[in-house]
């Protein structure tokens, strides 16, 4: 890469630019009761809300891959009629406020909801205030991230490897297995660390749909969100430890962030 | 026996061809850039779908429009060698060449000593825990043949298979994959666009020019009696069409040549560069053939200049530097053209 001398202009804005973002994580840093930050993550409450994040967005991640991985592939291969509209409809949730589509889902799982009823009177299913709520509402949220990005690898990828895999003998299946697969998995992997850490972090559709109940759907960013009425420097400490976990993915992924996108 | 007949519209390609090749026979298709090679290889492979025709290998039919028969590319006993090999590169050279006896339902042990053995037997057996990016560009040429080779097919399709080379190792690995081509008893069609590649490969050449199949025969035929321009812009000779009457060739600029051959009709007269004499003023004696033209382009090739020369019947000499002197030849300078009757070579058309 050239480099260049930024025009003194170019170099205040930026920096101002770049304060707007550092400033409050300043403020945070400032504020964080290092003293008491061990003490306030081991509370039966954090770790609680801790591990039913780590359980809710991996289990969200797991959800994405299994229905996002085939439903990028066909985006990227199978030109159908309205492929474009389609598209923009599962690629919403990354534009949507969150806590519409928490209001989104409530209407349309909810016990009221127009398949929530029938959910619930067929099956004896309930989404709303359970942990697979809260898993539904994270999937939901996150889960286009992964299919921008796997879509993207599918793209770019020299598809005539599948041609020589099929002239050597192998199904469509095996081709997408042994051949397609491993040559878009630092897409997949890409794709399922953002919708990881998009999970990890979602709030609105979460507390809308799924609620704030601890232990059941009460996951970090809620726990934060309730612990700054009543003890602030739970919430800071329980925020650094969100702020550290995503800085560290996306300094592991800047690459692929930026390619994909 | 290969019988393919193949029609299908590719973007601006508008292909529409026919050809055969008897078992143990090693074609090669020759043409230009775009015109069509690489997807007729494609459609024999079953990885582009046809508007129109039939392809036919042995007894089995492997596509046959008109009846609604479409075997699918892993059904097709056909060995594919890629354009740039297309080893997967997740795989080590070993891996790559057993994918093929894996997906067609051998154990793993028994896919893998297959594998070897055709990696030994093409001679990088010390190679096979490699990963492609590892390899040369001859070594990864003969992985990709055992890989195509180890499932036993019975048409063997090489897509530009030297194109990836340096120039300075193109040399060595033809000789190879010739020896190794010879070694294999099914029919084999090499895909290239460059004569001498096809010319030292092949036992008779199809040239392809614009989807259409222009001329078909044995290397010496086809450079010989070249029907194309494109032929005969390879190998580097004048060619010209015209109309053949008791020695009398009416080329198409208007023109008439003598020539010593007594073809008559619809001809291509070819002369070689060499066998055209340039003079300063017009020449005396026997030359049949004498116009006045001018010098349009001069390209020195070493010890050789080509000279293109402008006129009622436009024509490339081939002259020494000496020569260019001494005629003090300059783009542009008014020269006078000399052809014997016998140098002319003339052929129905």
């Amino acid at each position: 890469m050239r480099s260049e001398r930024p025009p003194v202009l170019f170099a205040v804005l930026a920096a101002i630019g770049v304060a707007f973002f550092v400033l409050p994580l300043v403020g945070l840093l400032y504020r964080a009761p290092w003293e008491t930050a061990i003490g306030d993550l081991t509370t039966p409450e954090a770790l609680t809300a801790l591990r039913l994040s780590f359980v809710v967005s991996l289990a969200a991640t797991a959800l994405a891959l299994l229905l996002g991985v085939p439903l990028a592939w066909v985006y990227a291969r199978v030109p159908f009629r309205g492929r474009d509209v389609v598209r923009a409809l599962t690629t919403l949730p990354i534009v949507l406020p969150p806590v519409v589509g928490g209001v989104a889902l409530l209407f349309a799982f909810g016990r009221r909801g127009l398949f929530g009823q029938v959910l619930d009177t067929m099956f004896g299913i309930r989404l709303p205030f359970t942990t697979a709520g809260a898993i539904l509402a994270a999937t939901f949220v996150a889960m286009p991230f992964l299919v921008l990005t796997v879509e993207a690898g599918l793209r770019s990828m020299d598809r005539r490897y599948e041609d020589a895999a099929r002239t050597l003998g192998a199904s469509r299946w095996l081709v997408f297995r042994r051949v397609t697969l491993p040559l878009i998995a630092p897409s997949v992997f890409a794709g399922a660390v953002l919708c990881w850490a998009r999970a990890l972090g979602e709030f609105g559709a979460t507390i809308t749909f799924a609620g704030n109940l601890p232990g059941t759907t009460q996951t970090l960013p809620l726990a934060v969100y309730i612990a700054l009425e009543t003890r602030p420097e739970v919430a800071i400490t329980l925020s650094l430890v969100l702020l550290v976990v995503s800085l560290a993915i996306l300094v592991a992924m800047r690459d692929r962030y930026l390619r994909a996108f | 026996m290969l019988k393919a007949e193949v029609a299908l519209e590719l973007g601006t390609l508008d292909l529409d061809v026919t050809i055969e090749a008897a078992a143990g026979e090693i074609v090669a298709l020759l043409g230009p850039n775009g015109a069509g090679k690489t997807t007729f290889l494609r459609a024999v492979a079953g990885l582009v779908p046809l508007t129109r025709g039939r392809v036919a290998l042995d007894e089995i039919v492997l596509e046959d429009i008109a009846r609604d028969i479409h075997l699918p590319p892993e059904r097709r006993p056909i060995g594919v060698v890629f354009q740039d090999y297309l080893l997967f590169p997740h795989l080590s050279a070993l891996e790559n060449v057993a994918f093929g006896l894996r997906a067609r339902g051998f154990a793993a042990r028994e896919a893998r000593a297959r594998a070897e053995s055709w990696l030994d037997r093409l001679g990088v057996a010390e190679y096979a825990q490699a990963r492609p990016r590892a390899l040369s560009g001859g070594q990864a040429q003969r992985v990709a043949l055992a890989r195509a080779l180890a499932i036993d097919p019975r048409l063997l399709l090489l897509d530009e298979p030297l194109a990836a080379l340096d120039a300075s190792a193109r040399g060595d690995v033809r000789r190879d994959l010739k020896r190794h081509l010879a070694s294999f008893a099914g029919i084999r069609i090499v895909i290239t666009h460059d004569p001498l590649e096809a010319v030292a490969l092949a036992d008779r050449l199809v040239i392809l020019e614009r989807g259409r199949v222009v001329q078909t025969g044995s290397p010496t035929d086809v450079t010989q009696r070249p029907r194309s321009r494109y032929v005969a812009d390879l190998v580097g000779v004048n060619l010209l069409r015209g109309t053949a009457t008791a020695g009398q060739v009416a080329v198409s600029g208007g023109a008439t040549l003598q020539s010593a051959d007594g073809v008559d009709g619809e001809v291509f007269a070819v002369i070689h560069p060499r066998a055209v004499a340039l003079h300063r003023a017009r020449p005396e004696g026997s030359p049949r053939n004498v116009w006045r033209g001018r010098a349009s382009a001069l390209d020195f090739q070493g010890d050789r200049v080509r000279v293109g020369v402008e006129g009622e019947m436009p024509i490339i000499a081939e002259v020494t530097p000496a020569a260019v002197r001494e005629l003090d030849l300059a783009e542009g300078g008014e020269v006078w053209v000399s052809v014997k009757a016998t140098e002319i070579t003339v052929y129905p058309a």
